[in-house]
């Protein structure tokens, strides 16, 4: 059987986002709040040590070398050692867990609203798949529905976090540890390069295998809420399984557009205003936009998801509630409805799961 | 001056290589007379990494005492286990890297005088003179069956196996490659104090008295045309057993160094400029790096002609570059007579100066550790302090300030933010600031962090401090003197101190001791700065003998501003400072403060209103700790804060979301 092509399937997610920008708009909301806990105490830093200083007479477009240095060193309590935390993550060797003792401060703050951060997502993604699946559909339904999942949501998220943690522990920095004297031992860094990369390459597809995985069950576990929580749970792994290109290419798509945007935003990087003291204004609006439209693609990326699982030819994953239309997500709702409805249907949770009479 | 008394014959060596500015090949006088000197025959056994054979050691005893020893340095027996002093100090680690255990060893199966054939071997002992490390195998004495009198010259033959280690500091194997250095039992220095012979250590590297080396080295024959070293080769000759035989030759040097790789580019180029002379550059070079060798000419060339400019002319016909290959990062950056090795990586954008700066910075070791060969155990930064300052003037002249990067994966990518030269390349002495100051042999050092946070970069920023206190101009003419004067004498602080205060006409003593010899920080700073509108008088005035109001004493109505600026000195160190007091208008005042108070103030009535007070404004000082306090306006200006809270703000939420995109 074929279905739509993965590129279909990422570009009716996109359609649905947009179709529902709120979704996308809860996501930078939360985002933001979390990047707003930090916004006093950087400020506050930040103009404490510049304000009355000439040297950021130099600083008002371009960053300085000397100043970063000198700021981390005179004020470790700010920020520890997050910058090394962060080489570290990203270096050959990869991080070591004692690697965020050091952290203080802001840095500090900041990795745990990263973890925060993964526990609101699960509340988010319970909300975004919900409410696609919901013809009309409103931040109500966003909350509701992430409110809703949370628990199940949240065992994934955590699931799939550990994973990932393991998967750079043990693939890449035991893979690292364990070749770093052969490594030593190869006759050009060309070759060294390419055991890097190979390690790297090992790790992300892990950690997709992870995200593809969790997310099909996510998606059947809203989909398919008429089947018992371990079916749905093995429903979705075998949703993965059964469609790992299509999946892999909705999320390489979204992948590559993510990493466009970043290119884009690297090369064009708004500089800041110049030296026009309201110039500020369009900076943080410009972020904002930005980010925003990160995360109308993020939705886009799930909804993308939803369409390659939930799509025909396989209406074993679409869920109709008994004598209502379907609700895969969006404006594909009478399709699936036509042709994905499976006879009968559940009466339990069909009023909560069914769209709105 | 003292040592120049006790060594007239050396000092007369001395000016005769000061007065001539020709070149080794060009020139029939020597540039310095050979104290110990080698004749060395050895065979490299490339598969069980052992270099063996004969010496024959022709020591002259220049000082104006007897000695009835000899004191041989035998480096390699760092290497020989855990319990060496050099493998102690370290703990196996250097920086990042796990140092391999792999053992390296030299061993003299052959000791005996040449004149007579007098066996010495057995009378030899093992000793420590740093630490009494009864394990340590570094250092050997050999008691001469008679006195050397002041003017004898001993000559000894000595047969020697020198197992090579596992390439991991300055020396090793790696494959089929070769650094082969440290590697011959070698005199100490003799002085007038007694043997100057230290074992070897984890941080410093040497020191040595100048000599004639004649170094013949028989090889596979797979390395063909692949063998680099000291001095110029001599011949090149194919042997019937497969092998093949490269004479070396170089005169007027304290080391010798080779290095063999199958592998190697050798690629070469000729640098020649008017007054400092021409010199044929080698390039030793890893396939993988091809496309870098004309930057490693480039940068040597640079070296060449701006140490030679400062410094006099470079006086070898040759120079040997050597680029190490991968995973053999510990033999590069390294210097020898002649021969340096840099070290690169595969994805070297220019922008990150390397490696230019490593070529650069090799290079110039051939002015500190080659010709004014200065003690590096005792006193290190009068090499690598002194060198890595005269390394950021030539980089800095010849490409510009560097860039910094991000390393992501073992790639790096350049992040387009200036690195200014010097400052900004030796921020890490600020970590070390109040540590210890210098003037600590190598060996005492905290650890390898202190080290060369101290004897690098402390010396570098204070150079460049006292560069722009005194004056380049000043500056050049001091070290182009300190260099004329103490070729191939083994100048000590002091002696360019001397040069300093000769040229300045004062006593710069003191300089020194606030930077180099001083662990206190500097630091200044405009702790205050402000300018208020000039208030009206207050109070009870005089007029016509009356007490009156201010407002009825016809006081005229004050104009402009009341400003006052304080500057303080925060840190330890008191040197003097300019102050710069600028105001709306154009109108500036500046002030040189000696610092030695702890605080300045400065206040001007009814004047224009004041934009900022800096202190420092030209950044002379650049030993201070701080320099985001050495400017102050009265009025904040929040843009830069503001935007970087933006750009803060923004790249936390791409965080947050980066953090949730997997799971």
């Amino acid at each position: 059987m074929t279905g739509p092509s993965a590129l279909a399937c990422f570009g009716r997610g996109l359609r649905a986002s947009l179709s529902k920008p709120y979704l996308g708009l809860s996501l930078w909301l939360i985002q933001l709040l979390l990047a707003a806990a930090l916004i006093l105490p950087v400020s506050n830093s930040l103009h404490a040590n510049l304000d009355h200083s000439t040297i950021a007479d130099r600083m008002v477009g371009v960053p300085d070398y000397g100043w970063w240095e000198t700021f981390r060193r005179t004020h470790p309590d700010i920020l520890g050692t997050f910058g090394e935390a962060a080489e570290g993550l990203l270096s050959v060797r990869g991080i070591e867990p004692d690697q965020f003792d050091g952290l203080r401060g802001i840095g500090a703050s900041a990795f745990s609203l990263a973890l925060l951060a993964i526990f609101l997502h699960a509340f988010a993604l319970g909300g975004v798949l919900g409410a696609l699946r919901e013809p009309s559909s409103s931040l109500v339904t966003f909350g509701r529905e992430g409110m809703r999942r949370l628990p199940a949501f949240l065992a994934f998220t955590l699931a799939a976090f550990a994973g990932a943690a393991a998967a750079y522990r043990w693939i890449y920095v035991e893979s690292g540890r364990a070749l770093e004297p052969r490594v030593q031992e190869l006759s050009t860094e060309g070759t060294a390069l390419a055991v890097t990369g190979l390690r790297l390459l090992a790790l992300l597809v892990a950690l997709t295998a992870i995200k593809l995985a969790v997310d099909a069950v996510r998606t059947v576990w809203v989909a398919r809420p008429d089947l018992p929580p371990v079916s749905r749970f093995l429903m979705g792994l075998g949703g993965a399984i059964a469609r790992p290109r299509r999946l892999f290419g909705v999320l390489l798509g979204y992948v590559l557009l993510t990493a466009g945007l970043y290119v884009v935003w690297i090369v064009l990087d708004p500089p800041a205003g110049g030296e026009a003291r309201f110039a500020l204004v369009p900076l943080i609006l410009t972020q904002q936009v930005f980010v925003f439209v990160r995360c109308l693609v993020k939705v886009g990326y799930y909804a993308g998801i939803s369409e390659a699982l939930t799509r025909t030819p396989s209406p074993e994953y679409s869920y109709v509630a008994a004598g209502e239309p379907a609700a895969a997500s969006g404006e594909t709702v009478a399709h699936d409805a036509a042709l994905d409805g499976p006879a009968g249907g559940v009466e339990t949770d069909a009023k909560e799961e069914g769209p709105a009479a | 001056m003292l040592r120049a008394k006790k060594r007239p014959a050396l000092l007369a060596w001395a000016a005769l290589s000061a007065a001539s500015a020709s070149r080794l090949a060009a020139a029939p006088e020597r540039l310095t007379r050979p104290i110990a000197s080698y004749e060395i025959s050895c065979r490299l056994d490339a598969e069980q990494k052992t270099v063996s054979g004969t010496e024959i050691l022709t020591w002259t005893n220049t000082t104006n005492h007897p000695t009835s020893t000899l004191r041989l340095h035998l480096y390699l027996n760092a290497f020989r286990n855990t319990l060496s002093t050099f493998w102690r100090e370290h703990g196996g680690r250097r920086g990042s890297r796990t140092i391999p255990e792999s053992w390296g060893s030299v061993e003299i199966t052959r000791l005996a005088l040449s004149s007579d054939g007098t066996d010495l071997l057995p009378a030899m002992r093992f000793i420590a003179p740093d630490d009494g490390n009864p394990d340590d195998r570094t250092v050997a004495e050999i008691p001469l069956p008679r006195p050397a009198l002041p003017g004898d010259t001993v000559a000894v033959a000595l047969d020697f196996v020198s197992r090579v280690p596992r390439v991991s500091t300055r020396t090793g194997y790696k494959g089929d490659f070769f650094l082969v250095a440290q590697w011959f039992p070698k005199v100490g220095v003799l002085e007038d104090s007694g043997w100057n012979c230290h074992q070897f250590h984890s941080n410093s590297e040497f020191f040595a008295d100048f000599g004639d080396y004649d170094v013949t080295i028989d090889a596979p024959v797979r390395y063909k045309g692949k063998i680099g070293a000291t001095g110029a080769v001599v011949s090149e000759r194919e042997t019937s057993e497969g092998r093949v035989v490269t004479r070396f030759r170089q005169e007027s040097v304290h080391d010798f160094a080779w290095t063999a790789d199958p592998d190697y580019r050798v690629l070469k180029d000729v640098f020649r400029e008017p007054g400092i002379g021409d010199v044929e550059i080698k390039l030793f070079l890893q396939p993988e790096h091809l496309a870098q060798a004309s930057r490693h000419f480039r940068a040597a060339k640079a070296g060449l002609s701006g140490y030679g400019r400062v410094l006099g002319s470079y006086p070898y016909a040759t120079l040997t570059i050597v680029d190490p290959p991968w995973g053999a990062i510990g033999a590069g950056g390294m210097e020898y007579p002649t021969f340096i090795t840099a070290g690169t990586h595969l994805i070297a954008p220019a922008s990150l100066q390397s490696p230019e700066g490593v070529t650069v910075h090799e290079f110039g070791h051939q002015y500190f550790y080659g010709l004014l060969a200065s003690n590096e155990f005792e006193e290190p930064w009068l090499d690598e302090g002194f060198n890595s300052y005269m390394t950021a003037r030539v980089l800095k002249h010849e490409y510009g300030d560097a860039r910094s990067y991000l390393e992501v994966f073992g790639v790096r990518f350049p992040l387009g933010i200036d690195v200014r030269l010097p400052l900004d390349e030796n921020r890490r002495y600020f970590a070390h600031a109040a540590d210890d100051p210098l003037g600590l042999p190598s060996w005492k050092y905290l650890d390898r962090d202190e080290y060369g946070a101290l004897v690098y970069s402390k010396t570098a920023l204070a150079l460049a401090t006292i560069e722009r206190i005194v004056g380049t101009p000043a500056m050049d003419k001091a070290l182009r003197l300190y260099s004329e004067r103490w070729r191939f004498r083994h100048p000590k602080t002091s002696d360019f101190i001397a040069c300093l205060s000769e040229i300045t006409g004062r006593d710069t003593r003191w300089l020194f001791d606030r930077t180099f010899f001083s662990s206190g920080t500097v630091d200044y700073a405009v702790v205050q700065a402000t300018s208020e509108p000039a208030r009206f008088p207050r109070g009870l005035f005089d007029k016509d003998g009356k007490l009156v109001p201010a407002a009825q004493a016809g006081l005229p109505r004050p104009r402009g501003y009341d400003t006052k600026v304080v500057v303080r000195r925060e840190g330890e160190v008191a040197l003097p400072v300019d102050v710069l007091l600028r105001f709306e208008g154009g109108h500036t005042y500046r002030s040189n403060w000696d610092g030695e108070a702890r605080w300045k103030s400065f206040r001007v009535a009814s004047g224009p209103r004041l934009v900022d007070a800096v202190v420092d404004p030209e950044e002379k000082i650049l030993l201070d700790a701080d320099r985001t306090n050495n400017g102050r306006r009265p009025d904040p200006d929040p843009r830069a804060a503001s935007r970087w809270t933006a750009r803060a703000v923004f790249w936390l939420e791409n965080l947050f979301d980066f953090a949730t995109v997997a799971w």
